[in-house]
């Protein structure tokens, strides 16, 4: 950052808002990807669109590199500082300007937190539908960035689902809007909002969204059954898909996972080596009647125990220790890597088995948990970071489990993205000319290439690795992981 | 013009690279998309069909562009599936059609629209380029996502030959309501109070008569459940919005096939909000129409298609003109985008794709 640039950002914020003191720069070296940290050359707290717009504009002009940041929940390093970049924090861009229940829409600013859209939809009986395990804190900003999921995207997609229009500034200071109000988006013409969805902040930064909501289902059948192997609770989630049954979610949890989990936040979960949590939603006659057909299939599917929620507080309880899992698998070990792969669902299993004989070729714990319904997994390889290559060790593991999703036909990520973490992957899923198209598209939008330097493509100087354990607010209790 | 119909990738790459201008088709059944064109090779992809890999399981099919949608919904019927953008099924219309304009029947309201569903696909550039976009599992997030970029590019960027959907069991049975109201605000106020209540319908279309504004609705569910359904909805509906008139439909494809009261003249849809339907109705002067997905596009047959570009250009809207001798199949407010711009640079910087 030279001076000249300095001064200009001077110009549009006060002292108060240009973050530049080691101290005050700190909460800001890392995201929910802890392993890695990289100090910011400024941060700056806009507290408009003209003031974000300028920001973008003068980085373009000066070419230095900037990062949009939320609440920084990011698990694939996606808003990592760039060294001796800005960091642009969105938090305090935080209005809801607009809730229509009649056409259930919200149109909100970047720095909204996902679960405020919820809650203030909820007098009108709405609701906001992605959720992922962060949504108490994460922004829709970064929702946006990142096409976040959760465990309820098999019937209602993920994020860019959810969004109908956008005003952008993309990271060469153009503004642009599309979409529109309608649940059709962008309806004719190319969709934008698709394509800009999922860009992990590459092309720009979101000023205004559109959403759509969605309405509260009027109930929730939840059951939890325990398996003794956990092939028997793959096979069961195939047995709910061969029904014609379409569950708002299917989640699995292995036994590592479990004790952790119970251990936890004590969910009250039977003691077994696989748990299968499915929930139906819908209209209560319709939900009923699936829902003997459910548990019809899951006591033939082998479970040993079979529980049904009987109330919201005993449908909370089981959630609370599968949404909690990731923080909980934290007290087992001082540090781990989650993994975010999808596999096609009928390869679960094989999946499982062959991750088991990862866990004993690398001598490290690797606890399960993913969301079934569209075979996303999500292993948590445990590792000590004191330890000396234990963290190089893990990332090994962890790059053989991507390895063995792509052999398998699936994904290196299913809703996390590829940020910082899996960017030497991206070659393993795409071909050089695919990914050489991705990156002129990117000049094409960012001819400096300075929105979110360093992400997603391979290559590229790494910030130095940094061994500590749960983000500051995980352990706080404050977000869990998806 | 110079008609080509290639039967593979490789094909279709000469084509592209051998041409100054090449004009994709299906099976050309969008007639105004192929006006204005003379100058450029046609190339046509009906040779290019077939469903690929179609796993029920999975809940994913991945197809030839120039395969019909009817095959296809025959193929997914089979197992009981559908795809739930509901592709409208015109005699020969063709999924790679569908989805360059993102064309979606009434039953894109209960789970969503092309964009929705599509998961992946292989095209082949205005430099004749052949590659691969998203996935081919119902969850991805590497890589930017130019498959859903697809959805609505009208042939501009990239020739598709190959389609990923995610697709969803159907329901074994249905029901069909027509609820009929008054003034067009109380039918809207109909509507908004389906809204924002836990109903879950499968379609919901809202249709003009002679003496006032009906709305059609559909439930979707197991035989044993639906007379109880539909007997709540009904009871609710009558209670809340004050309906004139109740009365059950019998259930067909044709009742909810938007187009089937709309032959003849230039076919054009409109995306809007359902609170932009009464000035658009102000503006449009009798011309036939029919609102689908909960009020959220219109379908309207005309002949007097400049009146309708001048209705919507006062209204800030688009409308993509399916059929008619019209000299742009866009109308309305025009689609130009900086962003789609930069798109064109990359993947059709020679404007071989116009």
């Amino acid at each position: 950052m030279n001076r000249a640039f300095f001064a200009a950002l001077e110009s549009i914020y006060p002292p108060q808002r240009l973050l530049t003191r080691d101290v005050e720069l700190l909460p800001y070296e890392s995201d929910a990807l802890t392993a890695f940290s990289a100090k910011p050359g400024a941060v700056v707290l806009p507290v408009n669109e003209a003031e974000i717009v300028d920001t973008v504009r003068l980085c373009h002009d000066h070419a230095v590199p900037f990062v949009a940041r939320g609440s920084g929940t990011s698990l694939s390093g996606g808003s990592l500082p760039i060294p001796e970049g800005l960091t642009i924090g969105l938090n305090r861009l935080n209005r809801i300007k607009k809730l229509d229940p009649q056409q259930r829409i919200a149109v909100v600013e970047p720095g909204v937190i996902n679960l405020s859209i919820s809650e203030a939809a909820q007098p009108y009986g709405l609701y906001y539908a992605p959720d992922p395990s962060s949504q108490s804190i994460c922004t829709i900003g970064g929702n946006i960035a990142f096409n976040s999921g959760g465990a309820h995207c098999l019937k209602y997609g993920m994020t860019s689902n959810h969004v109908l229009g956008m005003k952008v500034v993309l990271a060469d200071g153009t503004v642009t809007k599309f979409g529109s109000e309608s649940v059709e988006g962008v309806g004719i013409g190319p969709d934008l909002i698709g394509l800009f969805v999922g860009s992990e902040g590459l092309f720009g930064i979101a000023l205004e969204i559109t959403v759509r909501l969605m309405p509260q289902p009027e109930v929730y059948r939840t059951v939890l059954a325990a398996y003794d192997d956990l092939g028997r609770a793959g096979d069961a989630v195939s047995m709910v898909v061969a029904s014609g049954l379409l569950p708002g979610a299917m989640e699995i949890m292995d036994r590592l996972a479990i004790e952790a989990a119970e251990a936890s936040v004590k969910a009250g979960y039977p003691d077994a080596e696989a748990l299968l949590i499915v929930e139906l939603e819908g209209e209560s006659i319709q939900v009923n009647t699936e829902f003997e057909r459910l548990q019809g299939i899951i006591q033939q599917s082998g479970a040993f125990e079979l529980r049904v929620a009987e109330s919201e507080a005993e449908r909370t309880r089981i959630w609370k220790g599968r949404k909690g899992a990731f923080s909980a698998v934290g007290r087992l070990s001082p540090d781990y890597i989650v993994q975010d792969g999808v596999v096609p669902r009928s390869r679960l299993g094989e999946a499982l088995l062959a991750i088991n004989a990862l866990k004993v070729k690398y001598g490290l714990e690797v606890a399960n948990v993913f969301h079934a319904g569209d075979g996303n997994l999500h292993p948590l390889i445990l590792y000590d970071g004191r330890a000396v290559g234990a963290l190089e060790k893990a990332e090994a593991l962890a790059g053989e489990i991507l390895a063995l999703c792509i052999n398998l036909g699936g994904s290196i990520t299913g809703e996390h993205g590829v940020g910082m973490e899996k960017r030497d992957y991206l070659p393993a899923m795409f071909s050089e000319e695919e990914i050489d198209i991705m990156q002129a598209l990117r000049r094409s939008i960012d001819p400096r290439e300075i929105a979110n330097r360093g992400k997603m493509f391979p290559g590229g100087e790494a910030p130095a690795l940094k061994l500590q354990g749960l983000h500051p607010l995980e352990k706080a209790g404050v977000i869990s992981r998806e | 013009m110079s008609v080509n119909a290639p039967r593979s990738v490789t094909e279709l790459q000469a084509i592209v690279r051998d041409n100054e201008r090449v004009h994709v088709v299906g099976n050309g059944s969008k007639t105004a998309l192929h006006n204005a064109h003379d100058g450029a090779a046609s190339a046509e992809l009906s040779g290019m069909t077939g469903i690929i890999e179609y796993q029920p399981s999975e809940y994913t099919v991945t197809l030839r562009a120039g395969t019909p949608v009817r095959d296809l919904a025959a193929a997914l019927s089979q197992q009981g599936q559908y795809l739930p953008c509901d592709p409208l099924m015109g005699a020969s219309a063709t999924i790679g059609g569908t989805v360059a304009c993102n064309l979606a029947g009434s039953r894109r309201y209960r789970y969503g629209g092309v964009r929705d569903f599509i998961l992946g696909a292989e095209v082949v550039d205005g430099l004749g380029r052949a590659f691969r976009v998203g996935g081919k599992v119902v969850k991805n997030a590497a890589g930017f996502d130019l498959s859903k970029f697809l959805v609505g590019s009208l042939g501009r960027y990239a020739i598709m030959t190959e389609l990923t959907f995610k697709v969803f069991p159907d329901a074994p049975s249905f029901r069909s309501l027509r609820l009929d109201y008054g003034p067009l605000e109380e039918a809207l106020r109909a509507v908004y109070f389906i809204n924002q209540s836990a109903f879950e319908l499968d379609a919901l279309d809202l249709i003009p008569g002679a003496r006032g504004w009906s709305l059609l609705a559909r439930l979707a569910g197991y035989d044993e459940t639906l007379p109880q359904r539909v007997e709540r909805f009904s009871s609710a509906m009558a209670r809340e919005t004050a309906p004139l008139d109740i009365e059950e439909l019998a259930d067909s494809g044709s009742l909810w096939n938007p187009l089937a009261d709309l032959a003849g003249g230039c076919l054009v849809k409109v995306a809007l909000s359902p609170k932009q339907i009464p000035a658009f109705e102000a503006a449009l002067a009798g011309a036939r129409r029919r609102y689908s997905v909960g009020g959220n596009v219109a379908w309207v047959a005309t002949d007097e298609v400049d009146a309708l570009d001048a209705a919507l250009q006062k209204l800030a809207l688009t409308g993509l003109c399916l059929r008619g001798a019209v000299k742009s199949a866009v109308i309305g407010e025009p689609i130009d985008n900086v962003l789609a711009q930069r798109v064109k640079q990359v993947l059709d910087p020679y404007n071989k794709f116009m």
